[in-house]
């Protein structure tokens, strides 16, 4: 059930980099079904917790440096085949029924879709499509999207693990938000790294990223960490204004999303003081 | 390829992340202004003195320490202790030389690999011998920072 598990979370991981990859309709077909692969995640999660079972968010590294986006097709269709022959390591057959008939779907749906060239999320050429960056800009939009892409992901993790294991609808609301929030930002900027030729999986979560005992003292860090991520966002805000209006727009309201996130973890905070 | 292509390559695809089940040693090496740690998870293959069969690391830190820790686990793997040692020491000595939020993570590496051999070499006499943990002493606060502070 572990090793299922952990599949499952790097199936869902490699379908949604595989989106970033494609620059046609194909992309929006591979974030549903990446969040259908996220809620099979949370269901086999929940069946640990129902049966009181310790378990991790731990991933092998991902490789998704491929030149066709075919090659990434055929390795999401084995990685499913291969969770299809762990189905049965899952007891709760209502879970296992509804993955199958999704797995099924969905690798038929795959071998549909159109071959495309995706050398270009890999060249590490670092422009901006129809944007002039200066060197400045390119390096601090370079390490903000590494950062964040990392950040994104630790943080829908975290927000996923708390959630699941608290029975508390009124942070559980919180948490929803704050990951539905998360994924926005994640694609976006994961978006943003193909289109600058610089894709990569982000690094697995240690362990005790999410498995924290002290809920205040993360909700505080939380939101020291989104201070300084509306700082980082200001700072290229102003770094890329010259080289581009839409850059700058856009920056500005994703640090503006991050005083409803502040917002969000002050609320909480208060709920559990 | 040049020094920025290299970067961009472990920034896109960290080398040796990750943990390594039934390894024979961990060591950590840590920032204890912010609480950023690294761990690295050594196999070890007996012969005439001890090779590092095997190295994965994790992180809780910044891109920087990736790249760190990508770069110095790929030097180490295959090497001897004493090998692995004498990197240590040449990443040690040109702290110096890098603006210190830079020299931090690298540090945080270096030590987290010295205490991941210098557990093995315990655990031969002990194999009780808790995991070694070591504190960095750079700073990593940027100069601009400092000034401002």
């Amino acid at each position: 059930m572990h090793k299922l598990f952990q599949e499952v979370h790097e199936l869902f991981l490699a379908t949604q980099f595989t989106g970033f990859m494609s620059q046609t309709k194909s992309r929006e077909s591979l974030y549903e079904y990446a969040n259908i692969f996220f809620r099979h995640l949370t269901w086999l999660e929940n069946d640990f917790i129902k049966r009181e079972e310790d378990y991790t968010y731990n991933v092998n590294q991902i490789p998704i440096k491929v030149t066709q986006i075919s090659d990434m097709y055929n390795n999401l269709i084995e990685r499913i085949n291969s969770i299809e022959s762990k189905l049965e390591k899952c007891t709760d057959t209502n879970i296992t029924f509804r993955m199958l008939s999704d797995l099924i779907y969905i690798k038929s749906s795959i071998q549909q879709l159109p071959q495309e060239n995706v050398e270009g999320s890999f060249d590490t050429n670092r422009e901006y499509p129809n944007v002039e960056l200066t060197q400045e800009a390119r390096d601090a939009l370079t390490i903000f999207l590494f950062e964040e892409t990392y950040k994104e992901y630790e943080l829908i993790m975290v927000y996923n693990y708390s959630k699941a294991n608290s029975s508390n609808a009124f942070l559980n609301r919180i948490f929803q938000i704050l990951i539905d929030e998360s994924f926005f930002h994640l694609r976006s900027f994961g978006q943003m790294m193909a289109d600058m030729g610089i894709l990569g999986v982000p690094r697995g979560l240690m362990e005790e990223i999410y498995k924290f005992d002290n809920l205040e003292q993360f909700l505080k860090d939380g939101i020291q960490e989104e201070i300084g991520a509306k700082e980082e966002c200001k700072r290229l805000a102003e770094a890329v204004s010259s080289s581009s209006e839409y850059f700058a727009s856009f920056f500005t309201f994703i640090n503006n999303q991050e005083n409803y996130h502040i917002a969000l973890m002050e609320e909480a905070l208060e709920h559990i003081r | 390829m040049n020094a920025d292509a290299q970067l961009m390559k472990h920034m896109m695809n960290p080398q040796n992340y990750g943990e390594i089940e039934n390894s024979d040693a961990t060591g950590i090496g840590k920032n204890p202004l912010n609480g950023e740690k690294v761990a690295i998870y050594l196999k070890v293959k007996e012969e005439d003195e001890p090779i590092i069969e095997d190295i994965k690391f994790q992180a809780i830190g910044c891109t920087t320490t990736i790249v760190a820790g990508s770069i110095i686990t790929s030097e180490a793997k295959g090497v001897t202790f004493s090998r692995a040692e004498e990197l240590i020491s040449i990443t040690l000595g040109m702290l110096d030389s890098v603006p210190p939020e830079d020299a931090a993570c690298s540090e945080m590496v270096a030590l987290a690999l010295q205490a991941s051999i210098d557990t093995y070499k315990a655990r031969q006499r002990d194999s009780d011998f808790p995991m070694i943990s070591y504190k960095i002493s750079t700073d990593c606060t940027p100069k601009e920072e400092k000034q401002n502070a």
